[in-house]
């Protein structure tokens, strides 16, 4: 049985990985499209229509969570550590788009192909591009910090760490205003504005919004791309056999800790160059925005997508986002004027959000898309049930053993 | 049965769609966005001042000049955060773009939501496009405050925000001066809540105390997460305080502030105690025992005081609870007919377009002027044409006086 599967999954995955990305890549161009050459000279009704539904800021905000989710993915999905604290991530990638980005050092000016406004030189401003892979580095070393003394937790002891990390990190920011006469962050208020990107010689202003879409959405296919294929590397291989069973994993000669901090770091990337690209989404940095039910958001992404699946988690991470920032509200109003009612539908996210968890868990634990492997595990409950019995009468013999 | 409820959702769907998009084209009809955080905390606040402001258009028939202005509300919080949300902020700066009848806004509540917004609009294409708030009292919206402020709210050089209500730089002021010369109060402790608002108040307070000739002996944050302030307040009896300024807003556990401050330093009679409008409307601190003869500020005109006056204001006041049946939950909510009443103005003598809109009000050589009686507040005034400030400085002193904000004094910025 488990041969069998192992032989068919890689031709089958294949395949409908292609599938897949030509889906998304369809959708996405199809979206550029509409706004771009279509909206513009479109009726009214169509206009309002989009705006309402399927605004460009919206888009642009799934494209950034879903590269938030896929790495959230790498290391929840791929390599099994239950992380809690995703948000810090995020938080640290976006205050790297603040500082490098914009007027907040206003004690120097540096410009390095940067865009600095109009009139207003001082502060640090680096390209856009640059940024990126600073906030990418810059994150992946914070994952790797915050990893090495984490890591040698499990399960929930590690997800208690990272919980801690996750608040621990935007308050830093929240507090860092006056670090010994130093303003790091500049508190509560922010920083703002956040550069305008510029990228060979073409700015894209507030009102580019469809191509800065287009930006976010090959930054999430980077990320999808580098999932797929790290997953079939030697790295990938080595975090679904930690994720399956660490004891046998690390008998089969996988550095654990080692391939541990790897996920994190990649995960952390994907977090930090989510933050930049959401800085200038937003054009501006608020400490504010980096609380606990982003990470729990994040999170949800993937488990409701498919724990595993890039395709799973992208699903999910669509689905949420989109619910979040505008289906609800619509839906909302499309039930209030139709029932005459008044009801806070947005309210009622947290709600909605707990109930769908709960029959997700009930009747199907895998997600909507699950991974052909997490599929077997889950289904596996004819046997797991006796499986586990034996295991414990076994563990308690053996400690009993151990005891003596 | 499933599949005719999803056709029906879809036919619902298609008619909304067009339903919700009635005019537009014709060039005398305007609409005028409102844009507030219409959930969590300040949701009360802001629905009355909608209301407010669908009441005082209503009162104009609907028209401002030759042209027809109706409203369209937008929210900029989310039900998750409970508050004003960045992304909502700059979702909302879009959307007021995108939508072609729109000439201006009223709005936002929170000065860091105009700060995303302002220079979104700022750089439309057919604009600048008009923003005029009832309640942003950051100085560094309009005035030098935080480096490159304010410049770097306007990338496109000139200006489009203009607001109702004194910076925060009059309020702070008014306090101290008030602390130093009415209550006779010389050693200041100052505290803040850590936030925009709060550090701002709290900084031009301790200033002006200090040039008073006063001494601010505690300057320090309150943590609106701890449960309990008795150490603070504790460190700030042995430091010898006879005053205290809470410089920041109820919400941020206010509650337990004043309390604490009561529990430890004496009741509001024996230790004087100010806080500022970040702290006035709040139905749970006017029930509060300890928070009777808590002195309080605002800046401009309190809802005590346009009712006393009566008047313009006192009969909008009227007219607001007739037609909703409660009174307006705070002095904003009038403020943001007054931030209407601005914008109306402006269109009147404006061709109709968003940059027409925004030359009317500012950036030309005379300033917009709205008299004692037009005002709705009962307070005339005028809007800088160069920074969009209000020229009119005065702060209402009040006090708690069995659960209620009452007027002790108007005081003039010196």
């Amino acid at each position: 049985m488990a041969e069998e599967t192992k032989a068919a999954a890689p031709a089958h995955t294949s395949s409908s990985n292609t599938k897949w990305a030509i889906g998304f890549i369809t959708v996405v161009l199809a979206i550029y499209a509409i706004n771009k050459f279509y909206l513009p000279t479109a009726p009214v009704q169509v206009k309002t229509f989009f705006n309402s539904w399927f605004s460009l800021t919206s888009m642009g905000e799934i494209m950034i969570y879903i590269l938030m989710a896929l790495g959230l993915n790498i290391v929840v999905g791929y390599a099994g550590l239950l992380d809690l604290g995703y948000v810090a991530f995020w938080a640290l990638g976006g205050y790297v788009a603040g500082w490098l980005m914009s007027g907040h050092f206003d004690q120097w000016t540096v410009n390095f192909f940067g865009n600095p406004p109009a009139g207003l030189p001082n502060g640090i401003h680096l390209n856009f591009l640059l940024v990126l892979v600073l906030g990418g580095v810059f994150t992946a070393i914070w994952g790797v910090i915050i990893g090495a003394p984490t890591l040698r937790l499990k399960s929930d002891y590690l997800a208690l760490v990272t919980l801690g990390f996750g608040e621990i990190i935007p308050q830093v920011m929240v507090n860092g205003e006056d670090i010994g006469g130093f303003n790091l962050t500049n508190g509560t208020k922010g920083i703002n504005p956040v550069d305008n990107i510029k990228l060979f010689g073409y700015e894209f202003g507030p009102f580019a919004l469809a191509d800065k879409f287009l930006i976010y959405a090959a930054l999430a296919g980077l990320m999808i791309i580098l999932s797929l294929r790290l997953r079939d590397g030697r790295l990938g291989r080595a975090w679904l056999a930690i994720r399956e069973d660490e004891l046998a994993a690390s008998m089969m000669g996988v550095p654990l800790m080692r391939t541990k901090l790897a996920s994190y770091a990649v995960g952390a990337t994907a977090g930090g160059v989510g933050g930049v690209a959401f800085a200038t989404l937003i054009g501006g940095v608020y400490a504010e925005r980096f609380n606990f039910q982003v990470s729990i958001i994040i999170l949800s992404m993937v488990v409701l997508g498919g724990m595993g699946n890039v395709w799973g988690v992208l699903v999910g991470a669509t689905l949420l986002a989109w619910v979040n920032n505008t289906g609800l509200v619509q839906f909302g109003n499309i039930i209030n004027s139709a029932t005459g009612k008044n009801i806070d539908f947005p309210s009622f996210n947290f709600l909605i959000f707990g109930v769908l968890l709960i029959l997700m868990m009930l009747f199907r634990r895998e997600g909507f898309l699950p991974e052909a492997r997490v599929r077997l595990i889950m289904h596996e409950e004819e046997f797991s049930e006796v499986a586990v019995v034996t295991d414990d009468i076994e563990v308690e013999g053996v400690h009993h053993h151990e005891h003596n | 049965m499933i599949k005719s409820i999803k056709i029906g959702a879809l036919a619902i769907a298609g008619a909304i769609a067009l339903a919700a998009c009635g005019g537009g084209s014709s060039n005398s009809a305007l609409v005028v966005g409102t844009d507030l955080p219409l959930q969590g905390a300040s949701a009360d606040a802001s629905t009355a001042t909608n209301n407010a402001i669908a009441l005082y258009l209503e009162k104009q028939g609907g028209k401002a000049g030759k042209y027809t202005v109706t409203i369209k509300q937008y929210d900029d919080s989310t039900a998750a955060k409970g508050a004003w949300d960045d992304a909502q902020c700059a979702k909302n700066a879009q959307d007021h773009v995108a939508n072609a009848a729109e000439v201006a806004v009223m709005g936002t509540y929170n000065s860091g939501c105009a700060k995303i917004e302002v220079p979104v609009l700022n750089q439309d294409p057919t604009g600048p496009m008009l923003m005029v708030s009832h309640a942003n009292t950051n100085p560094g919206l309009t005035v030098s405050w935080d480096p490159g402020e304010p410049e770097k709210y306007y990338p496109g050089g000139t200006r489009n925000y203009a607001r109702v209500v004194p910076n925060d730089i009059y309020q702070g002021t008014a306090d101290a001066q008030y602390t130093f010369q009415e209550a006779k109060k010389t050693k200041c402790a100052v505290l803040n809540d850590n936030q925009t608002y709060g550090q701002g108040i709290a900084k031009s307070f301790a200033d002006e105390f200090a040039k008073q000739g006063g001494t601010v002996v505690v300057n320090e944050a309150w943590d609106a997460k701890q449960t309990s302030y008795t150490a603070l307040f504790q460190k700030i009896k042995a430091a010898g305080a006879d005053c205290v300024f809470f410089g920041g807003i109820y919400d941020n556990n206010g509650g337990t502030l004043v309390k604490d401050a009561v529990a430890v330093l004496g009741d509001n009679a024996s230790f004087f105690k100010m806080a500022p409008d970040g702290f006035s409307g709040y139905p749970d601190l006017q029930g509060m025992p300890q928070a009777e003869g808590l002195h309080l500020s605002f800046a401009g005109k309190s809802l005590d005081g346009m009712v006393k006056g009566g008047g313009a204001a006192g009969q909008f006041v009227a007219d607001y609870k007739t037609k909703y049946g409660v009174d307006p939950a705070s002095s904003y909510s009038i403020y943001g007919a007054s931030a209407m009443q601005v914008i109306l103005k402006a269109i009147a003598a404006s061709d109709g377009t968003r940059k027409g809109v925004t030359a009317a009000l500012l950036g030309g050589s005379s300033p917009v002027c709205l008299t004692d009686a037009e005002s709705i507040t009962g307070v005339g005034f005028c809007i800088d044409p160069k920074t969009g400030d209000v020229d009119k400085k005065s702060v209402t002193i009040q006090t708690m006086t069995g659960g209620k904000e009452t007027d002790l004094k108007v005081w003039d910025v010196q």
